[in-house]
């Protein structure tokens, strides 16, 4: 109604008209170019033999020296037999160790980053900004340099964790963290588990910071009835601060495991899968397979299925958001 | 007991907990920056020390060799590599930034046909972890000769599904009077986005673009695939190139790790405010 006022609209729709078509159109290429075509592209791959080296068909490669395989390459994943082919094997061991990485991972992180963000929120406001960046600085190094310092600390003749361990117990220790397969504690292979600690420094300071915006979320009033009420520290914890982040705490969860499905810098830095493919994770495997190997094909399928893990886990998030959480 | 009694015993245990508080904070704090000071010391240690077992912790006789040693070594011409990724990652904040506010934008304060499913389609592809189009990516940029260029790393990257859609939350709260009142004065659309638009997202702007930075500045996988001439790698790459070349000697890659991580992570903790706020808004993982 208010258009017919100004002359000017008319002129105006077009132009704005122009500037949506302007910018959309470029967009729209872009991500059928960028996205689209990658996407299709690698779901494509996965029913095919390919090794980028060869000729192959004329359209994308396909075909030829690298025919189509139909569902070989998820046939062979489910070949659990013991003489199946290696590469079958490792993808079943990177499965097991990415699955063993995320769920070493997820309840340490959420186990330390929780109090200690709680413990952060009850000191002096002055003092806060200054723990919170010591905890947030390996946040911002960069994964592969905190590899090689922790490659440094694990090392068995020059490295700190041993003089430390030393230190206590008055003799040499040698203990090759990431480089000895024979030491396993209850099918853990310390090798991962080593790793798992050095990934958790670095990555504990994003749940952290999530965690202290969620508690300055939490109404001051019940802060104070708990307090007046004389709870203890530990019933604030468990009965007020948990179920009232519960939606935080699910999300971090959800998140921190996604992303540790998909661990890469450290691993392929610090022990590049060994010792005996004991930190063989997936993504290793499908870095492996598809640039090392030229086995793209058998790589894309893992990639798939990695995705459709990741997607699964991503789902199960979304329902759990949509669980109705009443404080 | 007296009702006076109850504020008073807990006052005392309020100040226990504080003080338990920073009895554990304190040593925590400690023990987290001890990978960094492990690191900075052991670049300091002569190349006989370094060999002592057990390790000594503080440098005995403190040395700049090893600096000398990296900074002057002829396959290591670390500004080179600094150069490289700063190209990148300015490269990318500058374009991730630009697509991501104008579509914000657009996708707020438009409607044309088919936004919605478009919208949608941006959305679900945040979804899609990067190593599914790693592998086609790479063929991509093969095909185009685009191994071994920066450009590999820039562009594929102009478009953040994320960035998008922080924007888009953004631009819903600039008034649509604001907008109108700059149409009725003849302003042009794009006018419109550079001047009054882009000055209403600053510090979203200022906290996305750090993140950005942080990103692509550290990241290993990518460049690593796309980037295997020496010449053209970044910082993160060629870091673990010259741990593996150098072995056992500590010194040198402690020297070398030092001066790629510390001046960076030393810029990142001054503008770690803008970093952390990113985080908390969106809850993003790396």
């Amino acid at each position: 109604m208010k258009k017919g006022f100004f002359r000017l609209a008319p002129r105006r729709d077009s132009a704005e008209r122009r500037f949506v078509f302007g910018t959309v159109s470029p967009l729209i290429l872009y991500m059928a170019f960028w996205t689209l075509l990658p996407l299709l592209w690698g779901f494509v791959l996965a029913f095919f033999e390919f090794n980028a080296r060869q000729a192959g068909g004329p359209f994308l490669g396909l075909g030829g020296d690298n025919p189509f395989v139909g569902l070989q390459h998820f046939r062979d994943m489910l070949n659990f037999s013991p003489d199946a082919p290696l590469t079958v094997r490792q993808f079943h061991i990177g499965v097991k160790i990415t699955l063993l990485f995320a769920f070493l991972d997820v309840p340490l992180n959420l186990a330390i980053t929780l109090p200690l963000a709680v413990m952060i929120e009850s000191v002096h406001a002055r003092l806060k900004p200054v723990f919170r960046t010591i905890f947030f600085l390996p946040v911002l190094a960069p994964s592969v340099g905190v590899a090689i310092m922790w490659g440094y600390i694990y090392h068995p003749q020059r490295g700190l964790l041993n003089a430390i361990l030393g230190l206590f117990t008055g003799k040499l220790v040698g203990i090759n963290w990431v480089g000895d397969p024979h030491l396993v504690i209850g099918g853990v292979p310390i090798a991962l588990f080593a790793i798992v600690i050095a990934y958790l420094w670095q990555d504990m300071g994003y749940n952290l910071v999530i965690f202290i915006a969620a508690l300055q979320g939490i109404p001051k009033s019940l802060k104070d009835a708990a307090r007046i009420d004389g709870a203890s520290a530990w019933q604030m914890f468990s009965r007020i601060i948990v179920p009232l982040l519960m939606p935080t705490i699910m999300l971090t969860a959800i998140l921190t495991m996604i992303s540790a499905f998909q661990v890469f810098d450290i691993i392929q830095v610090m022990t590049d899968g060994g010792p005996n493919n004991q930190t063989q994770v997936l993504l290793l495997n499908i870095y492996s397979y598809a640039f090392r190997y030229q086995r793209m094909g058998w790589a894309a399928a893992v990639s798939l299925f990695l995705f459709l893990l990741v997607l699964a886990i991503s789902l199960i998030q979304s329902r759990m958001l949509r669980a109705e959480w009443e404080y | 007991m007296s009702f006076a009694a109850i504020p008073v015993q807990n006052e005392r245990r309020i100040k226990f907990r504080l003080r338990m508080a920073y009895f554990l904070l304190i040593p925590l704090s400690l023990i987290d920056l001890l990978p960094f000071v492990w690191m900075i010391f052991g670049s300091f240690k002569s190349g006989a020390e370094i060999r002592q077992i057990p390790p000594t912790f503080f440098p005995q006789q403190f040395t700049l060799d090893n600096y000398r040693t990296v900074l002057s070594e002829p396959s290591l011409p670390l500004m080179t590599f600094y150069r490289n990724s700063a190209i990148i990652a300015i490269a990318n904040v500058i374009q991730v930034l630009f697509t991501s506010s104008l579509f914000g934008y657009i996708f707020a304060k438009f409607s044309f046909k088919g936004k919605k499913s478009l919208y949608w389609f941006i959305l679900a592809t945040m979804m899609i972890p990067s190593q599914v189009t790693m592998i086609p990516g790479y063929l991509i940029l093969a095909k185009l000769k685009l191994i071994n260029k920066l450009w590999a790393l820039i562009l594929p990257s102009a478009i953040d599904a994320f960035g998008i859609f922080l924007f888009h939350q953004f631009a819903h709260s600039i008034p649509n009077e604001l907008l109108d009142a700059a149409r009725v004065d003849g302003a042009s659309e794009f006018q419109i986005y550079r001047r009054i638009v882009l000055p209403q997202f600053g510090p979203a702007l200022a906290t996305f673009g750090m993140l950005t930075f942080m990103f692509n500045w550290n990241a290993y996988l990518w460049p690593l695939i796309v980037l295997t001439e020496q010449n053209v790698r970044t910082l993160p790459i060629i870091l673990t190139w010259y741990s593996t070349r150098m072995g056992n000697k500590y010194n040198l890659t402690m020297a070398a790790a030092v001066l790629v991580v510390l001046p960076v992570l030393f810029v990142f903790t001054l503008v770690q405010r803008w970093i952390v706020e990113g985080i908390t808004l969106s809850g993003m993982k790396g």
